[in-house]
């Protein structure tokens, strides 16, 4: 089959062209997004069961060894509950917040699609916080 | 005269089918759910399936690396097999002496398993100094004795009298394999591509042997390094067949169709 032509076209519907050619497109999609979003950033909240923003509370970040999960990083939340992780290339990991008082919230699985994927994590709720 | 029924024929080759088909669906499901295989009461349906496992797998091992290092040697493989089989097969449609006992010599190498003849295959790749290369994770599998027999069935069912005008036309022996003989055997080709493919996708005896280092490994090395390496890693080991089975099977249903041919040709020739 010719390339030329009005019937050129037509070698783009064999399935030999098609199916390798929809995997190149949906991979250079794939990696272009991937480009986009791979900042780095794990950022959320901390809050108390009201939703007020926790001020002060440590947010640790855990990564994943062979056998278990170690700390890896630490920050402390603003005036707003607000805490950000900058330059995270993992794609598995946990968050724990510890409240001023010390209570600690539940520690969040973080699963990611790719390594250093930009995510906002759901609020981090201390539930012994008052 | 009364038709026999197909349903009892069809509902046989269904069961049959689902049968075949079990443990496939059992390694995708486990791929996406990381449950237990050995859990009871097993789960038919897959609970909170997930893709994560395949993420694990991307970035566990070299994944990229093997990937890549598998499809070169495929490549290299599937390209020297077009190359040689077609060759032979096309000499082995001439008359010359000694023909016959050739194709008795050939088909007496088949009877030897490839694990008979490791030592000095190690020791050809060697001397060649092609260890731990990609080309000498090929070597062996540049040319298949049973392709070549696929390609001279394919050849002598095209018409002499063909090959007969287009050497009054002039065109030279390599020309009539490329021109005449090549675009008539279509499945032959195909048949050839999707073997070699799959054969050398798979291989794991002589890669093992000849790769000294691990950036040089390909998939089913990978998968072997992967099991004895990680521990706790049902989903993402299950994750792993399924991304090494997916490149394979989506060869063979693309082809499918010539492959089945290619298989057949010749079948029915006196």
């Amino acid at each position: 089959m010719s390339l030329s032509g009005s019937n050129g076209w037509l070698i783009l519907r064999h399935r030999f062209v098609a199916v390798p050619l929809a995997l190149a497109i949906v991979t250079g999609a794939w990696n272009a997004y991937v480009a986009i979003n791979d900042g780095g950033i794990i950022a959320g909240t901390v809050q108390d069961p009201a939703g007020r923003p926790i001020a002060g509370a440590d947010v640790l970040f855990f990564e994943r060894s062979m056998l278990n999960y170690v700390e890896e990083r630490r920050t402390r939340t603003d005036a707003a509950g607000a805490w950000r992780f900058d330059g995270m290339a993992v794609h598995v990991g946990q968050v724990e917040a510890i409240a001023p008082n010390g209570q600690k919230s539940e520690r969040r699985q973080l699963r990611l699609w790719f390594k250093a994927q930009n995510t906002e994590v759901t609020p981090l709720i201390v539930r012994e916080y008052r | 005269m009364r038709k026999t029924p197909t349903w009892p024929r069809h509902a046989i080759m269904l069961v049959v089918c689902v049968l075949m088909l079990i443990p496939f669906y059992w390694v995708l499901k486990t791929s996406l759910t990381g449950e237990n295989i050995y859990a009871y009461p097993p789960r038919i349906i897959p609970v909170d399936p997930h893709l994560f496992n395949y993420v694990d797998v991307w970035y566990m091992i070299p994944f990229p690396r093997y990937l890549l290092n598998s499809v070169i040697v495929t490549l290299m493989a599937v390209a020297g097999n077009l190359l040689f089989n077609t060759t032979a097969g096309y000499a082995l449609t001439k008359n010359f002496p000694g023909r016959r006992w050739v194709v008795l010599l050939l088909l007496s190498c088949m009877l030897i398993p490839f694990q008979a003849t490791i030592i000095p295959a190690y020791l050809i790749t060697s001397w060649l100094g092609v260890l731990n290369t990609h080309l000498g994770m090929a070597l062996p599998m540049l040319s298949t004795i049973i392709c070549i027999f696929i390609f001279k069935a394919s050849f002598e069912a095209v018409p002499r009298s063909l090959i007969d005008a287009a050497r009054i036309d002039g065109l030279s022996e390599w020309r009539i394999v490329l021109r005449i003989m090549l675009p008539l055997s279509k499945p032959a080709v195909a048949t050839n591509v999707i073997l070699n493919a799959i054969w050398s996708w798979n291989a794991f005896m002589w890669p093992l042997i000849t790769t000294r280092s691990a950036e040089m490994q390909t998939l089913p090395l990978g998968l072997a390094r992967f099991l004895s390496v990680m521990e706790n890693t049902t989903g993402a080991l299950y994750a792993f067949v399924v991304l090494v089975l997916v490149p394979g099977l989506a060869i063979f249903l693309m082809a499918q169709k010539e492959f089945i041919r290619g298989l057949t040709a010749g079948a029915t020739k006196g």
